[in-house]
């Protein structure tokens, strides 16, 4: 009886230990910094203390909760070491909260008041909902001359956020030592060269991939594809005008068109990418591509520092690693778009200490924080230096895409969204996945243009049943 | 008047001594012991589903803002555009697989029921990959179908001379291999499941049935099946249910790539890529009443038999 009881204890102990273990890592996994605020129970209580505290003048110091994406950055604590000029310019303390899958869990938070003080407006948030959970910073006329993208989370002509860092949109990642070795001195600048200088490197390398489509974690690496469009239409209004003029979405010899349409051909070519694409793995094609087995991939430029980051590791040349610009020319030149990573925005539900000095931070940060710098980001700030490893884009015309024009906000993600062709999605039944899965068996021009159909034709039903075109167009 | 009030003071006893006495105790035990697993029942499984019920609905985004009520358009949508409804196809693959993993776990728990040595490492063998954590389970058949020569299975066919195969990609296999992945990663249960329940009859019918003369396929068929029917049955219940909701092998496998897509990864995509939650509350809603009726159809099939 006694032995029984004894069990039963133990067993009630380890329960409770795997209870508390459970809750504990709960909040490690998603980093938070604070001890105090890992329990959303306690999290309305701790908000008022908070409030009642800033309003103290006896110089009680005030907490800024700032929430990020960069879990890396968090984590190898330079992020904190970054701030420790802020805090001591403003005797503030700034927590920092970093989200390993940033826009699910933050849009889940924002169901609520509690989302931080300063934080990275998730993508999911619509333009036309950004005043329901931001606090302006103010008008687009004040700002669009000291920052680039100002327009990016813009409604009505007031400024919900700033790009904490940019990049060119478009580009592809390449090892320049294979490119050159195998006799390429001009970078191409056709589809066409691109495709005869990967068949190139197939020919004087037989054992280097010439393009690696990583094909297995397809649902975001072929959403890097679509982020060459506006560079391969060199037209900063591409997009509003396609609405206007209520074009297709895939106009034969048109951007959208010419990018997938690389895009097949040189998937379809199976000595060009790697045997199977389905088996592809990411983490170890950044070390291959630093050894010149994989020649080329078509990656954001965030890419570069992390191949770069491996061959340095490895101890391979981090130089091998270079980035050209999308192969499309305009009237023989080449367009290169930029834009803005996660905009910095301020909680509408905090009280107005924190709003004030939260402010003070997106300007500190874009200013003056050395962020852009260090991740070889292109500062926010108009006008000011472009990073390294944009050499080869030195012939480039730079540009960024144009705010839609008033009454169109919003309509091309939401007839994207609407429609579900998904241009930055990776779902199953995604065109894009179509396109690589129809190149991969070999289904010829005829396949292509069968998904481009279905494609245009799901558009087309969601955008001629969006109000809001209907009424910008009259 | 008086004789009741001499009576009373036995019956009309307050609270606290009510809940002193033995009925009070015996169901203040009840309750408090069952108020701790039901307050989780609702809070994490009875209002989000509730709240699901009343999402199918609504057009509403994961923000929860622009809440729109549109009745049933969003299974008018279901039911006319098939894009949806068509992953449903790929369950069926699964129930095919389920038949015969129900097959093949009912034959290994007769085995492991008689006399064979070290029946006790089998069934440890047997059960452990049900133990492991499905994500564990996914990154090894991924390795185990990898198309190029460094897959496990293309190591293996090389030594025969045959060339390897792309597994994850070729469409008229690929669902068939994550249909043995999942196979082999829930048999465990249903072995274990049915050895139990062989286990249960009765020593000595065997012993009559030795006595009259009755080989192992009359044995089989005479006495463990008609003793494990319900068990079958159940287990047949859960196999469609599993079908039916297949989810992670596909997802971590092949990401729905190439045609493995399945109701819930189309359900997830429509939900959290393109924040439709309305129309994937009602996707997932329409899953449940598919259960549902498949359960009700088992119920009245094995009312009737017996």
């Amino acid at each position: 009886m006694k032995a029984k009881r004894i069990l039963a204890g133990i067993l009630a102990a380890s329960a409770a230990v795997s209870l508390a273990a459970c809750s504990s890592s709960s909040t490690s996994s998603t980093g938070t910094t604070s001890s105090t605020k890992g329990d959303t129970s306690s999290t309305e209580s701790n908000a008022s203390t908070d409030a009642s505290s800033t309003e103290t003048p006896s110089g009680e110091k005030l907490t800024l909760k700032v929430l990020t994406h960069r879990t890396d950055r968090k984590d190898d604590g330079s992020l904190d070491a970054m701030t420790d000029a802020f805090e001591e310019k403003y005797n503030c303390t700034v927590e920092y909260q970093a989200f390993k899958d940033y826009a699910g869990d933050v849009s889940t938070m924002m169901n609520t008041k509690e989302y931080g003080d300063v934080l990275m407006i998730p993508d999911t948030v619509k333009l036309s909902d950004l005043s329901s959970f931001f606090e302006p910073l103010g008008s687009y006329d004040e700002l669009k001359d000291k920052y680039r993208w100002a327009d990016k989370k813009m409604f009505d002509g007031t400024v919900y956020g700033l790009a904490h860092v940019g990049a060119v949109s478009g580009g592809i990642c390449y090892n320049k030592r294979v490119w050159e070795e195998a006799g390429i001195t001009t970078l191409p600048k056709t589809a066409d060269e691109f495709i005869a200088d990967l068949k190139l490197i197939k020919e004087k390398f037989p054992d280097t991939i010439p393009y690696y489509t990583n094909y297995k974690d397809g649902s975001w690496t072929l959403c890097q594809w679509p982020s060459l469009v506006m560079s391969a239409s060199g037209d900063a209004e591409y997009e509003n005008k396609k609405l206007t003029n209520k074009e297709d979405l895939f106009v034969e010899g048109d951007a959208y068109y010419n990018v997938f349409k690389m895009m097949y051909d040189v998937f379809s070519d199976s000595t060009l990418i790697e045997a199977d694409p389905v088996s592809s793995d990411w983490e170890g094609s950044k070390l291959m591509i630093a050894k010149g087995e994989i020649a080329t991939m078509t990656m954001g430029s965030w890419a570069v520092s992390q191949f770069k980051q491996v061959a340095t590791e490895n101890g391979l040349n981090p130089d091998d690693i270079a980035y050209m610009p999308a192969p499309f020319s305009k009237d023989g030149k080449q367009y290169a778009e930029t834009t803005s990573d996660y905009c910095i925005g301020v909680n509408k539900n905090s009280d107005d200490a924190h709003k004030d000095l939260g402010k003070k931070y997106i300007e500190w940060f874009i200013a003056e924080s050395g962020f852009s710098k260090a991740e070889g980001g292109i500062n926010t700030l108009q006008g000011s230096e472009m990073p390294d490893y944009l050499t080869a884009f030195s012939d480039c015309v730079f540009f960024e895409k144009a705010t839609a024009p008033e009454g169109l906000t919003g309509v091309w993600d939401a007839i994207d969204k609407e429609s579900e062709v998904g241009i930055w999605q990776g779902d199953a039944a995604n065109f894009k996945l179509q396109m690589a899965e129809a190149a991969f068996a070999a289904k010829g021009d005829a396949g292509f243009k069968e998904i481009v159909d279905a494609v245009n034709a799901k558009w087309n039903t969601a955008r001629d049943a969006n109000a809001d075109l209907a009424a910008y167009l009259g | 008047m008086a004789n009741n009030s001499v009576a009373n003071p036995v019956k009309r006893r307050t609270l606290g001594q009510w809940l002193r006495g033995y009925t009070g105790q015996k169901y203040l035990t009840t309750v408090l012991f069952l108020a701790v697993p039901i307050a989780l029942l609702v809070l994490f499984t009875i209002i989000p589903a509730i709240n699901m019920i009343i999402f199918s609905f609504q057009q509403r985004d994961q923000l929860g803002l622009n809440v729109e009520w549109v009745g049933l358009d969003n299974y008018k949508t279901l039911f006319t555009d098939m894009s949806y409804l068509s992953t449903l196809i790929n369950s069926l693959y699964y129930f095919v697989g389920s038949f015969i993993q129900l097959g093949l776990a009912l034959f290994i728990a007769t085995l492991l029921c008689s006399k064979i040595k070290l029946a006790g490492v089998f069934k440890g063998v047997i059960f452990f990959p049900y133990l492991m954590n499905g994500v564990a389970v996914a990154l090894i058949f991924q390795r185990f179908f990898r198309g190029d020569d460094g897959g496990t299975l293309n190591s293996i066919i090389s030594l025969f001379g045959a060339d390897p195969i792309k597994w994850l990609s070729n469409t008229s296999l690929n669902n068939w291999c994550l249909v043995f992945a999942s196979v082999w990663r829930y048999i465990g249960f249903d072995i274990l499941m049915f050895i139990g329940a062989i286990q249960s009859i009765s020593p000595d019918i065997y012993e009559a049935a030795d006595l009259d003369g009755a080989n192992a396929w009359q044995k089989f068929w005479h006495i463990i099946f008609p003793g494990i029917r319900t068990i079958i049955a159940l287990q047949l219940i859960l196999a469609i249910k599993g079908a039916a909701s297949v989810f992670e092998i596909p997802y971590i496998i092949t990401g729905g790539k190439f045609g493995t897509s399945t109701f819930v990864i189309k359900t997830i995509e429509t939900g959290f890529q393109y924040q439709k939650i309305g129309l994937a509350s009602a996707m997932a809603i329409v899953l449940l009443i598919i259960i549902l009726i498949i359960t009700v159809i088992q119920k009245i099939f094995f009312k009737e038999k017996r």
